[in-house]
């Protein structure tokens, strides 16, 4: 893995509070993501690992430190220009799939594509929604599906604008495990088949064990930086 | 649990402030009401108990048959002070003057006031009776001599030392300005312009030669006001009113708070409907913060909450939010008081408002509507949070349980609907007392809306549907439409407020567009003369010397005048009108009959066909008619006619008649026949703009702008009144849909993470107020189509017109209305914290 990398994190400092409640949820974290791996970041509660990717992600701003996306350095970019590259860029897979009630199934995929005034890709679509497996669900409102069906579609709603990189926070936090392991092992396809980059934040080992490399996290700083075994088949296991 | 609402309140201030505002706004126009009309009620009080305060006994001729714009009484002859002044216990009697039919001009020749009357009042003969004082200068004393108001002088820049017109029932004259006069410490006479005159002189300008309005007389030492009275009672015929200062006074005062009753009445009829509007807006806002708390209602129940706790909880910040509101309308109240003041000083009418008179009855008035209409609001939404089940505190994102009437809403929607449109009708075509009428159509109309406003939730999708398809070619606008179809309820309930007024514009719109093009229509087909008389206000009568002076002028080949004037028959007052039967035809082209009306003799009556038919009249038959006078008039009905222009009404006499037995002087038009060419019509304009400049001569066509204008500015005062409804409803927008945003806020929160704009954001907020308030456009417009079609149909005179340009200029007005509600709550959503809005439960 010597590839440039996609993302590159300097010296990340991030305090919230002020005097003696000061929080250093990030106290110096250094890292580089190259492309078209899947990392998971781990750690306990407390331990930074959301805020890191909230501020790898360009949702929070460090209060020192630079983080470099994609040959661009988004610590200086204005709101504008980071919604922008949230919305060209990055995807987001959230832990309460975040779906919007109101549209279809088929219009969650392609709402940041709607967002951007970008017409689909139509024959990228139609192998994403083969690939998540909801083929026959398009037209079905979030309320409609199950738990598992609704993290699906999050995820090609992710993948549909073909991100230079994919954050997943707890993509299996409100799932049960065989579901979890669906969501995981569609992670892992779009890595392996597409050479999508993913960075995944969970506390859960066995999730974590499906990345190529595990970052752990704690008190703010990084512990520990080491790659995962066979992700797979930890995986298939679960 | 009391403190649990207060905290609750405290918690949600902004909410609070806006939902307040609905109630505060409607309360504020009953306030202002209240206090702008007992102000004046006051100021009068003070100039008749002062300017009557050496009265003991007042003498006034009796009008109980005359009301505003009609005569009829004769003044009190001389014959009657001599008679009182050899009465017992009489130290000093002496008449005056206070003749409403002057006409004070302003520098430039016209007249000073476009409504207010002007009155030719004479000096007191005593002073001792004298009710005006001198602001500067002196009082007249000479012929040419005059002292004007106060108020007048200085508004028109007319000054002491400087000269003045003034037109009566004799031509113009001018006087040289010698004083300006105050009464009871106000610059005006409750707002009329007053010319003080000698005596003589008032008597000549007014036609009273040798007669008074009024007789003060004082009582000698040791007698009694009242005994005084008496005396004076049984020695003077029935037809003059007999009494003591006091009760004169009084008896004014009634008289105006009559007049100025009808103001009241309406001012309040518009503070009701905001107050409507507003009870919508609570219901909603409540309907929706219940549901939002509906864990918190049952996490109350759970620690052992009885419903009846939550229930009062809910209703107690009702209460306060009621209290609230109704104290800060009423502290608006006392300013739009003064608003309205300077409004119609503006106007033209300085009305006296010395000092502002807040009663008791204002402040209990106020505030137990606002509170009464707080609560009435929120009882359904406290209901609700009452049915929220204990095991709801457990599960996450409860939802309110439906409501067990809901599958019967719609049904019962219709049904009330039609009610309301019944009540409309029976109010209009059946009842014929005006206070049951009126009470009745307001009952109809709140029905009505509330029924369309409880069917409106299943419109509500359709309409939205039609409404957003344009804006669905973007995303921001499809969420917008889905948004805002949601919760079909609650969108129901937002639009419907703003229904309320949009229906009630559109309704005066097409109400007023119909009546125009109806006197149009009367006057296309009853006007054959080539130029109408009147006066510039558009209805005050005219001196006859006016058709006597216009008759005599070449050119001028025909003048027909037409007179107003109010008689009793069997106990009930009506019309006449007094026309000139023998040049009527030359001008006026009655349907049919109008041989019947060229041939009227003095002493005859010609009554429309249906009136004739309603009475069992026909020509031969006798009609008896009480006058002012109170005297009995046996009149021959000379036969029947048809008038379809509708100016003569049911009943027709000859001028000669009106004028010498009921004693109507004065002309409201007169309609005539000119020679070809401009010479004639510039011939009278010239000596009208000489001798009697308060009156105009207008074409046709100029008639017909005038009269539309009439009924614009009529219009345009209602859409005043009406913008307060249209603006509460608008803050019930907003509140909806800051409400929303809150709901939504995870949701903004991931459509900014994976790229939304702020500009998308505020854009789709827009739009999704854009669609609430078209909702309500589009249902208010059909409600006011549906009213206005209702109201002419039942009135059966009127044309229906529908001005459909200002309908779509409503239609857009309501759309940007949305858009300009939407700018809080968007700009809000826009500037979430994307973190902290994901975060949000």
């Amino acid at each position: 893995m010597s590839t440039t990398p996609l993302v590159a994190a300097e010296q990340l400092i991030r305090t919230y509070g002020t005097g003696e409640a000061t929080v250093h949820a990030l106290a110096g974290v250094t890292v580089e993501l190259p492309a078209k791996q899947f990392t998971a970041i781990m750690g306990p509660s407390g331990s930074g690992k959301s805020t890191l990717m909230h501020v790898l992600a360009g949702l929070d701003r460090p209060t020192s430190g630079r983080v470099v996306l994609d040959g661009v350095d988004i610590t200086g970019l204005d709101d504008g220009a980071l919604t922008r590259l949230r919305r060209d860029r990055i995807g987001f897979v959230f832990q309460s799939f975040n779906l919007l009630s109101v549209l279809t199934a088929q219009e969650n995929i392609l709402l940041p594509l709607s967002i951007a005034g970008r017409a689909p890709d139509a024959a990228w679509v139609d192998q994403l929604v083969g690939v998540v497996g909801l083929t026959d669900r398009l037209h079905h409102r979030p309320a409609e599906l199950s738990g598992g069906q609704q993290q699906r579609v999050a995820v090609a709603r992710a993948l549909a604008s073909r991100p230079a990189i994919v954050f997943a926070d707890e993509p299996t936090g409100n799932l049960d495990s065989a579901t979890s392991a669906e969501v995981l092992a569609l992670l892992r396809r779009s890595v392996d088949e597409f050479d999508q980059t993913i960075v995944m934040v969970t506390h859960d080992p066995g999730a974590a064990a499906i990345a190529d490399r595990i970052i752990t996290l704690r008190d703010g700083r990084i512990v520990s930086d080491e790659r995962a075994g066979d992700g797979i088949a930890v995986a298939e296991r679960a | 649990m009391r403190k649990v609402a207060l905290r609750g309140l405290l918690a949600r201030r902004v909410r609070l402030a806006l939902t307040a505002l609905a109630v505060a706004l409607g309360v504020m126009l009953i306030a202002g009401t209240y206090v702008f009309t007992d102000t004046i009620n006051s100021s009068f009080d003070r100039i008749f108990t002062s300017s009557l305060a050496k009265t003991d006994v007042a003498v006034t001729p009796n009008d109980d048959l005359t009301s505003d714009g009609f005569e009829g009484v004769d003044p009190i002859p001389a014959d009657i002070l001599q008679r009182i002044q050899g009465l017992p216990g009489v130290a000093a009697a002496s008449g005056g003057l206070f003749d409403e039919s002057g006409t004070i001009l302003d520098r430039e020749g016209e007249p000073i006031s476009n409504g207010a009357p002007n009155f030719i009042a004479s000096r007191a003969q005593l002073d001792r009776f004298e009710a005006f004082d001198v602001a500067e200068g002196r009082m007249p004393s000479g012929p040419g001599e005059v002292a004007l108001d106060k108020s007048t002088a200085e508004r028109k820049d007319l000054e002491v030392g400087g000269t003045v017109d003034v037109i009566g029932r004799e031509p113009r004259k001018r006087y040289t300005i010698v004083g300006t006069v105050q009464i009871a410490g106000a610059d005006s006479f409750g707002g009329a312009g007053v010319a003080l005159m000698t005596l003589p002189e008032a008597q000549r300008m007014t036609g009273k030669r040798g007669a008074f309005d009024q007789i003060d007389v004082a009582a000698a030492e040791g007698t009694g006001a009242e005994a005084l009275r008496r005396t004076i009672r049984e020695a003077l015929p029935a037809r003059y009113d007999v009494r003591t200062g006091e009760q004169e006074a009084a008896q004014l005062s009634d008289d105006i708070r009559e007049q100025f009753g009808f103001l009241t009445t309406a001012l309040l009829a518009f503070a009701g409907i905001a107050l409507f509007v507003g009870a919508f807006i609570i219901f909603n806002t409540f309907s929706i913060t219940v549901a939002q708390r509906a864990r918190e209602f049952a996490l109350l129940r759970t620690l052992g909450a009885s419903r009846r706790q939550v229930m009062r909880s809910v209703l107690t910040e009702g209460a306060v939010l009621g209290a609230l509101g109704s104290a800060v309308g009423l502290g608006l109240g006392i300013l739009v008081a003064k608003g309205l003041k300077a409004m119609f000083y503006a106007i033209g009418f300085d009305v006296p408002a010395q000092g502002t008179v807040l009663e008791t009855r204002t402040i209990v008035v106020s505030l137990a509507v606002g509170i009464l209409v707080t609560l009435v609001a929120s009882l359904a939404p406290a209901l609700r949070a009452t049915r929220v089940p204990p095991v709801a505190a457990l599960r996450e994102g409860v939802a309110m349980p439906e409501t067990r009437s809901s599958r019967l809403a719609f049904p019962l929607a219709v049904v009330l609907t039609s009610a309301g449109i019944a009540a409309l009708v029976a109010a209009l075509a059946v009842v014929s007392d005006t206070t049951t009428g009126l009470t009745l159509a307001g009952i109809g109309a709140a029905a009505t809306f509330i029924g369309v406003g409880l069917m409106s939730p299943k419109l509500v999708g359709p309409i939205a549907a039609v409404v957003g398809r344009p804006l669905s070619r973007r995303l921001t606008g499809r969420l917008a439409r889905e948004n805002a179809v949601r919760q079909p309820g609650r969108t129901a309930a937002t639009a419907a407020a703003l229904m309320i007024g949009v229906a009630l514009v559109s309704f005066a719109s097409i109400f007023a567009a119909s009546a125009k093009e109806t006197v149009a229509g009367y006057i296309d087909r009853g006007l054959i003369g080539d130029v109408v008389v009147q006066n510039k206000d558009g209805f005050t009568p005219f001196s006859g010397g006016a058709r006597e002076l216009l008759a005599a002028l070449p050119g001028v080949d025909d003048v027909a005048a037409f007179r107003f004037a109010q008689v009793r028959i069997d106990g009930e007052d009506k019309g006449v009108t007094g026309v000139d039967p023998d040049t009527i035809g030359a001008v006026y082209d009655v349907t049919s009959g109008d041989d019947v009306i060229a041939g009227l003799k003095d002493g005859e009556i010609a009554v429309s066909s249906d009136y004739a038919e309603d009475e069992g009249l026909r020509a031969g038959s006798v009609l008896t008619v009480r006058t002012a006078r109170r005297a009995q008039l046996r009149l021959r009905v000379a036969g029947t006619y048809e008038d379809k222009a509708e100016l003569l009404g049911a009943r027709v006499m000859s001028n000669e008649t009106v004028g010498r037995e009921i004693g109507a002087s004065r002309d409201s038009y007169l309609f005539l026949g000119l020679a070809d060419g401009a010479a004639a019509r510039a011939a009278v304009e010239r000596a009208l703009r000489r001798d009697f400049p308060q009156i105009e001569a207008l074409t046709a066509e100029e008639f017909k702008d005038d009269q539309a204008a009439q009924i614009d500015q009529l219009l345009g005062l209602i859409y005043a009144l009406l913008a307060l409804a249209i603006i509460v409803s608008l803050f019930g927008i907003v509140n909806t849909l800051a409400l929303s945003i809150t709901e939504r806020t995870r949701e903004l929160g991931m459509l900014r993470a994976i790229g939304t704009s702020r500009r998308q954001v505020r854009s789709m907020i827009r739009q999704e107020s854009m669609i609430i308030a078209v909702i309500g456009g589009v249902l208010g417009l059909a409600v006011g189509v549906v009213l206005a079609i209702v109201f002419t149909t039942a009135i059966g005179d009127i044309e229906l017109h529908v001005p459909a340009s200002s309908l779509v200029v409503l239609l857009v007005l309501s759309a940007v209305a949305g858009v300009l509600a939407a700018a809080l709550p968007a700009r809000r959503a826009a500037r979430l914290n994307v973190l902290d809005a994901l975060a949000h439960e």
